[in-house]
């Protein structure tokens, strides 16, 4: 009986089989085609959708067999081993959590600026390196890195890469870890604010509306706290109209005679104001500002990269620049350097992003239920990153590429006035012209596009293009624009007054060590000490930025993208431990290849960013250069005190490089001599990972 | 119409979780106690310290 009705299923079952082969068979050979569609293609212009199918069908292969492999192999999840959020469970940290809502809660947390800006900047290569990078980068590297902390950290009761790279690796790796995330978030906080004073100098409509955003989140933040407690999403929609009409009055404003000269600010005015806000942004009640800002910023992000995502489905836009561009020989005006290593720290969190190891090693191991939910939500979420770094790219690629290299190129190179700009940009083969660029500033509502460095504008126009394109028409640019401005800039000034307040604890709690008192989070004087220990700290670098006359990318972008690679060297430095202790050595290339390359890229990057002789590449050659030209006396008197700090900045830069690199050498060194000693025998191969508990909870219950 | 409304409700879900108000309703419910302006004060406080001393992602 059993056998006549099991054979009509196990034929279903086989034919599914044979179905679900040819359907990713399918998806294989689509992947290959769209990106040898999009890696072959020379001298004619591409439509976006090659991009995102070959990002979908590349992202869909490495999901449903590369990382299910690592599950199920290497990691050996086990639905039956109960999570922490099961064990632990309090109500607060520990909670089991749905994996569709604990993925979107993770990617919220991943997803920053970084996949945004960093595409945008390295798109002065061309559409294709930056692209294939983001892509392979993600699937091979990124989402490896984000899914294996993730998985030991689950493993381990939700501790932290810091914890863990103490308890495996050792107290040094531990201590090390501390302070490269310390020094990182110093150049991050410096170089997303510079970004921010770069999309708002000199744009009274920007500059109004961000302005603005800080009365409406003290609003948010007391009408939580008194009027109406607990409702979050009810004030984080009032405050996302506010914002809207914000948006509108800072049109109102920039056409104003009376107001557009107060809001039309210098960078170093914006700069200074920056800082004084992350200041009292660090030392005041975070319900006031901070946490509202947050929420308001967070839904905000959401919304704007759904609505990126569905306008270029809809539009299909056709890239505008070319696969290559002639700056792959180093001399590129937005940051000098070749394609290997430059491109690879340049584009980090879209990728593969350090800092990512922080999130998958903090609020996310301590929610899932199932052991076997990190795979989407660990891998799945980088995956969507990638994808937005992706949308990114396109975002910057369907401009002219005379107008892209208009707005990122920094006065120093292309020339301050926009005649001699659009000249000199005209003569690399991009041409444009001051009546193009003076009819799309007059569009978007501003005075000038020329020299607005940091990635952020030129987004801004591309997707205001996009959105143009998608709804309202063309006579809705100048709203879209500063909507994106807004978007943008939101949430850098909410990881800017974060990061200042977790800067600071991080500072009080190395200093804690020196003087009880410093790390008191509750003492005033130890608290505004550390504060402005942290703020001055980033602020110089963003000061530095400032007046760098190159634009002050071409220095601390790459300085971002060495450190948060260095950080994600160290992740994969615990992450192979772990395999090895685990009995997984030959399984340790799926951490140790993307571990390889990230050590080859940062080593060489900072290596040629502190002794290139070229002198827009190296700290060290740029300094001299300086040097020989007060030693001439070719420099006016005027600029001689400027010239002196320009030097002294430039060989700190050459430092901090050097001490990254001394940092992440050090528990490299530390993590093989572990490795080795396993290997050898010669050490016991102990991991920390929590005992064995039954779970309990039912796959339906979450 | 059945996929639309729990994509609905899996969207309301995701918000109110991004919001806290879902971890607000797990505290209660773990303490046993009503919601009230100082309960969420101090649910509140309690989160968002937490939640500012780790480092925000790039």
């Amino acid at each position: 009986m059993s056998l006549t009705t099991s054979a009509p299923a196990a034929a279903s079952s086989g034919l599914k089989k044979i179905l679900g082969h040819l359907l990713w068979a399918v998806v294989a050979l689509a992947a290959a085609f769209c990106l040898g569609a999009i890696a072959l293609n020379r001298g004619e212009h591409i439509n976006s959708t090659w991009l995102v199918l070959a990002a979908a069908c590349t992202y869909a292969l490495g999901f449903r067999f590369y990382a299910k492999f690592i599950a199920a192999r290497v990691m050996s999840l086990n639905n039956q081993r109960a999570t922490p959020a099961e064990r632990l469970e309090n109500g607060h940290d520990f909670e089991p959590t749905n994996k569709w809502i604990l993925f979107g809660h993770h990617f919220a947390a991943i997803a920053g600026p970084g996949p945004l800006v960093g595409p945008v900047l390295a798109a002065q290569f061309g559409y294709l390196p930056g692209t294939l990078w983001i892509i392979v980068g993600a699937v091979l590297g990124g989402a490896v890195q984000d899914f294996v902390i993730l998985f030991a950290s689950m493993r381990r009761d939700g501790k932290s890469l810091g914890q863990m790279a103490r308890e495996e690796i050792g107290k040094l790796g531990g201590f090390v870890a501390l302070l490269t995330v310390l020094l990182i978030m110093i150049i991050l906080l410096a170089v997303v604010a510079l970004v921010v004073v770069n999309a708002l100098a000199g744009s009274p409509w920007g500059a109004f509306t961000i302005a603005v955003t800080m009365p409406i989140a003290v609003f948010m933040g007391l009408y939580l706290r008194y009027w109406r407690p607990g409702r979050v999403l009810e004030c984080s929609a009032i405050g996302f109209l506010l914002v809207i009409a914000a948006i509108f009055g800072g049109q109102w404003v920039a056409q104003s005679a009376a107001w557009a000269p107060v809001f039309t600010l210098s960078a170093l005015a914006l700069a200074f104001a920056i800082i004084v806000y992350g200041f009292l942004a660090s030392a005041l009640p975070v319900w006031l500002l901070l946490a509202p800002r947050d929420y308001l910023s967070t839904f905000v992000k959401l919304g704007v990269i759904f609505l990126l995502a569905v306008g270029i489905i809809f539009v299909r836009p056709e890239l505008e620049l070319p696969a290559f561009t002639r700056f792959t020989d180093g001399n590129g005006p937005i940051f000098a350097g070749k394609i290997f290593p430059f491109c690879f720290i340049t584009i980090a969190c879209g990728a593969i992003s350090g800092f990512h190891a922080l999130i998958s090693s903090g609020t996310t191991p301590k929610m899932i239920a199932k052991e076997w939910h990190a795979w989407p939500v660990g891998y799945g979420s980088m995956l969507l990153e990638s994808f937005v770094a992706v949308m990114a790219m396109i975002a910057a690629c369907v401009m002219h590429p005379g107008v892209y290299f208009a707005v990122n190129s920094p006065a120093g190179i292309v020339g301050a006035t926009p005649a001699a700009a659009v000249a000199t940009i005209s003569s690399w083969g991009f041409p444009v012209s001051v009546a193009e660029m003076q009819s799309l500033a007059r569009a978007v509502g501003e005075q000038t596009l020329f020299h607005r460095t940091g990635g952020a504008p030129s987004l801004a126009l591309g997707m205001a293009h996009i959105f143009a394109r998608s709804g309202g028409g063309q006579g809705l640019i100048g709203f879209w624009y500063h909507f994106a401005i807004m978007f943008e800039a939101l949430f850098i000034l909410t990881i800017i007054d974060a990061g200042t307040r977790v800067g600071r604890f991080m500072l009080q709690d190395l200093l804690g060590h020196v003087h009880p008192a410093l790390g008191r989070t509750s003492w005033m004087p130890g608290v505004l000490a550390t504060s402005s220990a942290v703020v001055l700290a980033w602020g110089y670098f963003l000061y530095q930025g400032v007046r760098d006359p190159l634009g002050g990318i071409n220095s601390l972008w790459p300085l971002f993208g060495i450190a948060n690679q260095l950080l994600a060297t160290i992740a994969l430095c615990v992450a192979t431990t772990i395999l090895i202790k685990m009995y997984r050595a030959r399984y340790i290339w799926i951490t140790g290849l993307p571990l390889v390359w990230l050590v080859t890229v940062t080593f060489a990057a900072s290596w040629q960013k502190i002794f290139s002789p070229v002198p827009r590449i190296g700290f060290l050659a740029q300094a001299d250069q300086l040097e020989a030209a007060l030693r001439s006396g070719t420099v006016a008197t005027a600029n001689i005190a400027p010239t002196q700090t320009l030097i002294f900045n430039a060989r700190l830069d050459a430092v901090i490089c050097a001490v990254f690199l001394v940092l992440v050498g050090v528990i490299l060194i530390d993590s093989v001599r572990v490795w080795t000693g396993i290997l050898r025998g010669t050490r016991t191969s102990q991991v920390a990972e929590a005992p064995f508990v039954l779970s309990h909870l039912a796959a339906e219950e979450v | 119409m059945t996929r639309l409304r729990a994509l609905g409700r899996f969207i309301l879900a995701l918000l109110r979780e991004l919001a806290d108000e879902n971890a607000y309703h797990r505290h209660l419910a773990a303490h046993g106690c009503a919601h009230s302006g100082e309960e969420w004060r101090k649910f509140s406080e309690q989160r968002l310290r937490a939640r500012y001393q780790r480092a925000k992602c790039c």
